[in-house]
């Protein structure tokens, strides 16, 4: 084997070695969406305020028809919303974002909360929000490392 | 009766030639009269008293009764508490005999009941509390002879040194009575009076005719036109039933008969083929000879543009006060059953807001909250939910109330004949007196199309405007609750003339009947669309009937000049930006959103909320402005 051709088969190895790793972050950026998931100790929540940081964001939308979202980006990672419907316990927002991967890099805060009457909380005791990845974000992924996979019979 | 009648008659119109100036205070006592049924207060007297008897305590008992004779007057006291004075008159079968107890018209506070016993001195054949004012009659013709025993007590079981009374056992005479004079049970004595006037009189007890009076009116009548006789009886608040007829020039041929039109009461039309002169006549329906007062109503009933009205939704109680809510949903108040009654589209009535005392003027505030001046001295603010709070409590008599494009809430004070004025969110700015324009003061008020507020003193609408009171127009008959239209044209209510009004900007009358099908229409106000837009709609309530109708929409010119605050010009991005830190908002604005939402004196997500509620952004919440 010619030297040239012994550098082209490890690099061709490492390549391959890369794809069948099980380390999600590893590749290039993907862009896709995350939620924010609420966590409420009421039950008649009827808007909320809310701030996220971290990496960049593409676009915010809400995460079910029922609920109207307005956004205004404050730097380039952070954005501040505004959240109104019937409020519950789990996905509220659909983060758009540049790279999945990055979503341990997420922080969100709940800023402000009023129940269905327009009345303030006056306590935030209890609220969270959780940037985490969507069900279909997960399944893009596992297919994906699947079709690498095969393509090196591993 | 704790009113008098020359109130009465000021205001429901029950003299001819209606142009009178309510005295000090009738919008209040003409509202009372309208919710506690009115009774037209009589002169009457017993003839020929033979004798004066005092009282002997104790008479608390049939066995213990006084003594009089038929013809005689008495004199007592209901005291102590609890009282009881028992009489008794001898009466042949058949005879008439009218007992009538006269306490307030002798200066007593005493409110009487009366009841008549037969002789078995147990069964009650005839029992009055209020029929000339809080004093009482009773008018029975007795069936057999026997000694028959009247008891007189205080309402409430009161009792007291002071409640005197006096009583009077007999056969009652027709004197003179309102604009007629007995006997006039034929067309040869008939009462005149002219088309457009109203006549009053009282159907008598009479010896003379064992059927009952009946009372007869002369009119000329001109070919060509269509005439109303409409006679109000039970709509005083009587529980009576008349009827009407019309008859021709020889005043035997029945043109026209009615009876129960308008509930108990009458009422008929009748096209003249020759012009001449015509007779109607008022009866007690039941033919019981038993006496009650009435107002007859002669009219010309060309009609007018807003004619034919469709009735909208009715059994209504006593429905004064209108508003129209954002979607076109009507909301009246209703003065017995105190009560906010909503008539949708589909004319479906619901009780919106129960519990609500005497609601006189409605308006919608500046947040979509329905205002309702109530005749317990405060005004209510009731949520879109229907859930009523006292809202403005340092009005003596609030009374007729609107709302500025400026969300600036303005009402009139019935205590001390005022203007005033609050702020959106309901805090004292300002106080106008407005004695100096006569008549009964400020009354029925609306805003104008320079968003100054306009009010009816009676028989005038004033304006407020740059501090000043001026007069703007002057109408033949008492103005209630009226409307604009966007040229500013008037809609005006006359419920003594049973018509519409309408003026011209100047105050100028355009048409003197407008409409003329409403029995007494009340307040009127022009209706909205789904988007809240007003609409070339003109509803009306009328109190008497219980009812609201509809003008016929193709003779209303103009939609309606648009009512109530016009909500600052707030995009919804820049109210969502403002709230997530980006500014953009004035401070007014932001009180406003503030007053919106939670009154924290700041703006937040709460107000924003009621933001998005308010300008239908929200999702499956909706808005009555």
């Amino acid at each position: 084997m010619s030297r040239s051709r012994w550098i082209f088969a490890m690099v061709a190895a490492l390549v391959a070695g890369a794809a069948c790793s099980d380390n999600p972050t590893g590749g290039s950026a993907r862009a896709g969406t995350l939620s924010l998931r609420l966590t409420t100790p009421h039950a008649d929540d009827g808007a909320m305020t809310f701030q996220v940081s971290g990496p960049p964001i593409d676009n915010a939308t809400v995460a079910n028809a029922s609920l109207r979202l307005f956004t205004r980006r404050e730097t380039g990672s952070t954005v501040i919303g505004v959240v109104v419907g019937a409020l519950a316990n789990g996905a509220v927002v659909t983060l758009h974002v540049p790279d999945v991967g990055a979503a341990p890099g997420y922080s969100a805060t709940v800023l402000e909360v009023a129940d269905r009457q327009d009345a303030l909380r006056a306590s935030l005791a209890g609220y969270t929000l959780d940037v985490s990845g969507t069900g279909e974000e997960a399944v893009l992924r596992e297919t994906e490392r699947s079709v690498r996979c095969l393509s090196r019979i591993c | 009766m704790r009113v008098s009648i020359l109130v009465l008659l000021a205001v429901v119109g029950a003299t001819p030639g209606l142009t009178q100036t309510p005295s000090h205070g009738s919008w209040r006592d003409a509202v009372r009269q309208l919710r506690t049924a009115p009774k037209a207060r009589l002169t009457r007297r017993s003839a020929h008293a033979t004798s004066i008897v005092a009282e002997s305590e104790p008479n608390n008992t049939v066995p213990t009764a006084d003594s009089v004779a038929f013809g005689d007057q008495a004199t007592g006291v209901v005291n102590p508490a609890g009282d009881v004075d028992t009489w008794f008159v001898d009466l042949t079968a058949g005879q008439f005999l009218s007992v009538d107890v006269d306490a307030a018209q002798v200066g007593s506070p005493l409110d009487p009941t009366l009841e008549l016993i037969a002789p078995d001195g147990t069964t009650s054949l005839a029992f009055n509390d209020d029929f000339d004012g809080f004093d009482s009659r009773i008018s029975y013709r007795v069936p057999q002879s026997g000694r028959y025993y009247v008891l007189i007590r205080a309402f409430g079981a009161t009792g007291g040194p002071g409640l005197t009374y006096v009583i009077n056992f007999g056969k009652v005479i027709c004197p003179v009575v309102g604009t007629e004079q007995e006997p006039n049970d034929t067309p040869g004595t008939a009462a005149p009076v002219a088309i457009g006037d109203s006549g009053s009189g009282e159907i008598c007890p009479h010896d003379d005719n064992p059927t009952g009076d009946v009372d007869y009116w002369a009119f000329t009548a001109r070919a060509g036109t269509t005439i109303e006789l409409d006679v109000d009886a039970a709509a005083l608040g009587l529980f009576v039933d008349p009827v009407i007829a019309l008859y021709a020039s020889d005043g035997t041929t029945q043109l026209a008969f009615n009876d129960d039109q308008d509930g108990a009461d009458s009422r008929l039309q009748y096209s003249i083929i020759t012009t001449g002169t015509y007779y109607a006549t008022v009866a007690d329906a039941a033919g019981s000879g038993n006496p009650f007062p009435y107002i007859f109503h002669f009219r010309s009933i060309t009609p007018g543009p807003g004619d034919p009205i469709t009735v909208r939704a009715e059994g209504l109680g006593r429905p004064l006060g209108l508003a129209v809510g954002s979607t076109g949903d009507l909301f009246a108040g209703d003065l017995t059953g105190n009560r906010i009654v909503r008539v949708s589209g589909q004319g479906v009535v619901t009780t919106f807001a129960p519990g609500i005392p005497s609601p006189f003027g409605l308006a919608f505030d500046a947040f979509g909250r329905l205002l309702v001046a109530s005749g317990d001295g405060a005004v209510y603010r009731v949520t879109p939910q229907g859930q009523a709070t006292r809202f403005i409590t340092d009005a003596g008599a609030p009374f007729w109330i609107a709302v500025a494009p400026d969300g600036r809430i303005w009402l009139t004070d019935l205590s001390d004949r005022s203007l005033r004025r609050y702020s959106s969110t309901g805090q004292f700015e300002a106080r106008f007196d407005a004695i100096s324009v006569g008549g009964s003061g400020p009354g029925p008020l609306a805003i104008g199309p320079s968003g100054e507020p306009y009010f009816s003193q009676g028989a005038e609408i004033w304006k407020l405007t740059n501090g000043e009171l001026r007069r703007v127009l002057g109408s033949a008959f008492i103005i209630w609750a009226f409307a604009f239209d966007v040229a500013g044209n008037i809609y005006a209510p006359a419920p003594v003339a049973g018509r519409i009004q309408l003026f011209d900007a100047t105050g100028a009358i355009v048409a003197d009947t407008f409409a003329i099908g409403p029995d007494a229409p009340q307040a009127v106000a022009f209706g909205r669309d789904a988007t809240g837009a007003t609409v070339a709609r003109l509803f009306a309530t009328d109190t008497r009937v219980g009812r609201v109708f509809e003008v016929n929409p193709a003779g209303v010119a103009h939609p309606g000049q648009p009512v109530g605050y016009v909500a600052p010009r707030v995009p919804l991005d820049v109210a969502a930006a403002s709230l997530l830190g980006g500014g953009g908002l004035s401070a007014a604005d932001l009180q406003y959103l503030d007053a919106l939402g939670n009154h924290n004196g700041r703006y937040d997500v709460g107000d924003f909320e009621a933001y998005l509620r308010t300008v239908g952004g929200l999702p499956g919440a909706g808005s009555n402005r």
